[in-house]
């Protein structure tokens, strides 16, 4: 068996991270350009392949038909679902999507779930070359309003990317695992989490006992449509206006310019946090330049409603956990977008309580899946996590009206049975309709699936169908069907509202595997020789130069070791080791290089390093 | 799913079954057999025991549900003792309360009618709000009599046949009476707010 991490699957960015078996706490592990942050954002290469993360986001700009961001929102969703995001994201749908939403990247088609897997398969790349293990297990983190249908494509991604799914866990509850770990708090916990693209609120209870700690959910509520992406949108709404009176110039909805003024609008938003002004200076094609000041206080005038909108989810929460905000004892932030001073401000006077924010809101999702990960692997017995919910399970009945069987907030896993007959003679099928939501007409609540219980003609009444409905830790609802004359299992087959079925899932995961870039270590030691030879080649051309008689005879000596290092380390196999002499070479090669630039320029290019002269 | 055949909820948490409980050793011997039962616990176990893990822990917290909730517990308990069926709780009007009711669901009617014609609202209102905390009220005075009647059950626990049936009677008629004045109230704050 391999290893098993922690993933923060988000809409703006991932993480993946582990616990160090030796300290016992979590970590974040980089990626090649050292950075904990993959951006989510995928593009397919003209060539077929697929890039993923930073490089991706930087196509973005250049390649936008290929490239696409922020897939989250499109997960578990079908495709009258996203008609109002389509405005405003330059996703572009195949038409022909039925249930499940396929998006096109050039000319080729994918479902959510292959795009999400080829964020998974970065990350887990990005663990195995930290390890030199391979990684087959992970714990990936959820939004806790997610529905049924969310979760499960959720959990297709990971199957897709070549991981084991051992748990889905909730984001805000992570958060709290992590928080736990790291503060030792006890009482009555509020995570409060408003990330690129959804919005959680959780309420947690922390009991200590004489077995161990059990972080206890109450209870939760939220929005998976509402987050940082909604402010992106406003302020682009808003410059977009502008440029209409400005310059009269019709600003395109989709393409390079949009993703340019958006970049150039997130840069605003995110200099915001931390001073008063900020200024946008846009070109338009026309060679005009839009400039305009950003104040902190208009910023906030235009998040004010994003922000309102959290606060309904956040008072149901405390009312289902029947509290008070006063009652709750610690308030902790998660999520990029609750750095933004107006919601930190709201957030402190509503609950009359500084919150925490010690643990980096971006990374501290990831730490707490790791932690999960590391009580389901090794078995941890200190620890238990009891989660709810965060949605009721209805089935419909008479006249599309819904029976609520298990309702929100209830801990999982959990279950309902229910007994089906027939009502007239001879009735050959009982249509069963599953669904999710608080409302009280099927209409109006997410469909989760629809099945039909064939039974034998017999009189109405006699036959008698008990089905069981259960959520497991995950969230995930299962479905069995006994028939209690005969005491056997009845089968059933249940076709999910969004969902990809099992097939489907295995042609992706083959496919994927095709797409995968060639192992991700092996990658890694190509780029690492190309950096390695050029820095030679570069060094032995200088010493053949005249100039470097005015090197002293230890700085010689220094080069002649680096080389010498360098190229047996370049004869073996380990990248890192390759790095790492390339590294020596170049700091010994520094004095070298400045003798060799022309004195005008030496001034303006200090510490280039040898190779770029 | 292993099998449909569900425990007992009070033996799951090895009470018997009174309508009393105590709600704090119900939470600490809802923590132990998490614990025990949690399917965190077999993620590598074979199988078998992960579906037992799960059938359990479910059971485990189906029953922590239903008996924290005391008309939710009293509702239970009718339905293992076979005195309370599934689909038998329909609402039936409740004779003593016919004139109320209709007063009531002209009220609404009349509340319906003035704002869709866009009408003053305030006088039908107040008289609304003064419905329901009528009904607020009956359902307090039902709540204590089925407290009432719970403690006889639990009184008459090793009691006669004749005597709990009679009470389970009692109790099931009441939990038709709450379901029915709880339904009045909450269709008249679905017209109020």
């Amino acid at each position: 068996m391999g290893r098993i991490v922690g993933i923060d699957l988000g809409t703006t960015n991932s993480l993946v991270a582990y616990t160090d078996s030796q300290t016992g706490q979590p970590k974040c592990i980089s990626g090649p350009y050292g950075d904990t942050l993959c951006p989510s954002v995928v593009s397919l290469d003209p060539d077929g392949s697929i890039i993923v993360g930073e490089a991706a986001r930087r196509r973005l700009l250049t390649q936008p038909e290929r490239t696409i961001y922020s897939v989250k929102r499109l997960m578990g969703r079908g495709p009258a679902d996203v008609q109002g995001e389509l405005k405003l994201f330059p996703f572009r749908i195949d038409p022909t999507s039925k249930n499940v939403i396929r998006v096109m990247l050039g000319d080729k088609i994918f479902t959510p779930p292959e795009i999400s897997a080829f964020i998974l398969r970065e990350l887990k790349n990005w663990a195995e070359a930290f390890f030199g293990e391979t990684v087959d297990r992970a714990v990936i983190t959820v939004p806790a309003y997610f529905d049924d249908a969310q979760r499960q494509a959720t959990k297709d991604a990971g199957k897709i990317a070549g991981l084991e799914v051992l748990r889905l866990v909730n984001e805000p509850t992570a958060a709290a695992l992590a928080y736990g770990l790291h503060e030792k708090q006890r009482g009555k916990v509020a995570v409060y989490d408003l990330g690129g693209g959804t919005f959680d609120i959780s309420v947690l209870k922390l009991i200590s006992t004489s077995d161990g700690d059990i972080y206890q959910v109450l209870s939760t509520n939220g929005d998976t449509h509402l987050g940082g992406d909604d402010i992106d949108n406003l302020l682009q709404a808003f410059v977009h206006e502008l440029i209409v009176q400005h310059d009269e110039f019709d600003f395109p909805p989709h393409g390079e310019l949009v993703q340019e003024l958006r970049k150039a609008l997130i840069d605003v938003k995110h200099q915001l946090s931390n001073t008063e002004t900020a200024t946008l200076r846009f070109k338009l094609p026309s060679g005009s330049v839009i400039i305009h000041e950003f104040t902190r206080g208009a910023l906030e005038k235009l998040i004010r409603p994003i922000m309102d909108r959290t606060m309904g989810p956040v008072k149901q929460a405390l009312a289902d956990a029947q509290l008070k905000p006063t009652d709750i004892d610690e308030v902790v932030l998660v999520g990029g977008t609750t750095r933004t001073p107006l919601i930190r401000r709201t957030v402190q006077e509503f609950f009359d309580r500084k919150p925490h924010t010690e643990l980096n809101p971006d990374e501290v999702v990831a730490l707490g899946a790791a932690v999960q990960a590391n009580i389901l692997d090794r078995g941890v017995k200190n620890m238990l996590l009891l989660d709810v919910t965060p949605l009721s399970l209805g089935i419909e009945t008479y006249g599309g009206a819904v029976a609520k069987i298990i309702p929100r907030n209830s801990t999982i896993p959990a279950s309902a049975q229910e007994l089906y007959t027939t009502g007239v003679d001879n009735q050959t099928g009982i249509d069963v309709h599953v669904l999710q939501g608080e409302r009280e007409l099927a209409k109006d609540c997410r469909s989760l699936a629809r099945f039909t219980l064939r039974v034998p003609p017999a009189p109405a009444g006699l036959p008698r169908i008990e089905v069981k409905f259960l959520i497991d830790a995950n969230g995930i609802l299962q479905v069995a069907a006994k028939d209690l004359r005969t005491g056997e299992g009845h089968s059933i087959e249940v076709q999910p509202s969004y969902g990809i079925n099992d097939s489907e899932i295995e042609r992706m995961l083959e496919e994927s595997i095709e797409y995968a870039e060639q192992d991700f270590a092996e990658r890694q030691l190509i780029e690492a020789r190309t950096e390695s030879e050029s820095i030679l080649a570069a060094t032995a051309k200088a010493l053949a130069n005249p100039q470097v008689a005015a090197l002293s005879a230890e700085e010689g000596a220094k080069i002649a070791t680096g080389v010498a290092a360098l190229k047996d380390a370049t004869a073996g196999s380990d990248y890192k080791l390759i790095r790492k002499r390339t590294d020596e070479l170049n700091h010994a090669t520094e004095h070298l290089a400045e003798l060799l630039m022309n004195s005008a320029v030496s001034t303006a290019l200090e510490g280039r390093k040898l190779a770029e002269v | 799913m292993t099998s449909s055949k569900t425990a007992d909820y009070f033996a799951i948490f090895a009470l018997p079954r009174k309508l009393w409980i105590e709600m704090s050793a119900l939470e600490q011997k809802f923590l132990q057999l998490s614990w025990k039962l949690h399917p965190d616990n077999f993620v590598n176990a074979p199988e078998q025991e992960r579906e037992l893990s799960l059938k359990r822990s479910s059971e485990l917290n189906d029953a922590y549900r239903t008996l924290r909730d005391p008309v939710a517990r009293v509702e239970y308990l009718l339905g293992i003792e076979g005195a309370r069926k599934e689909g038998e709780h329909k609402q039936q009007a409740l004779p003593e309360l016919l004139e109320e009711v209709f007063e009531l669901n002209e009220s609404l009617d009349e509340l319906r009618d003035t704002r869709a014609s866009g009408g003053d609202l305030a006088a039908l209102k107040l008289r609304l709000e003064s419905a329901e905390r009528n009904f607020q009220e009956k359902l307090g005075e039902v709540d204590t009599e089925l407290q009432s009647a719970a403690r006889e059950w639990d009184a008459a626990l090793d009691g006669e046949t004749a005597m709990r049936n009679k009470i389970k009677a009692r109790l099931n008629e009441l939990l038709n009476r709450r379901s029915y004045i709880r339904n009045l109230v909450t269709n008249v704050q679905k017209e109020l707010f």
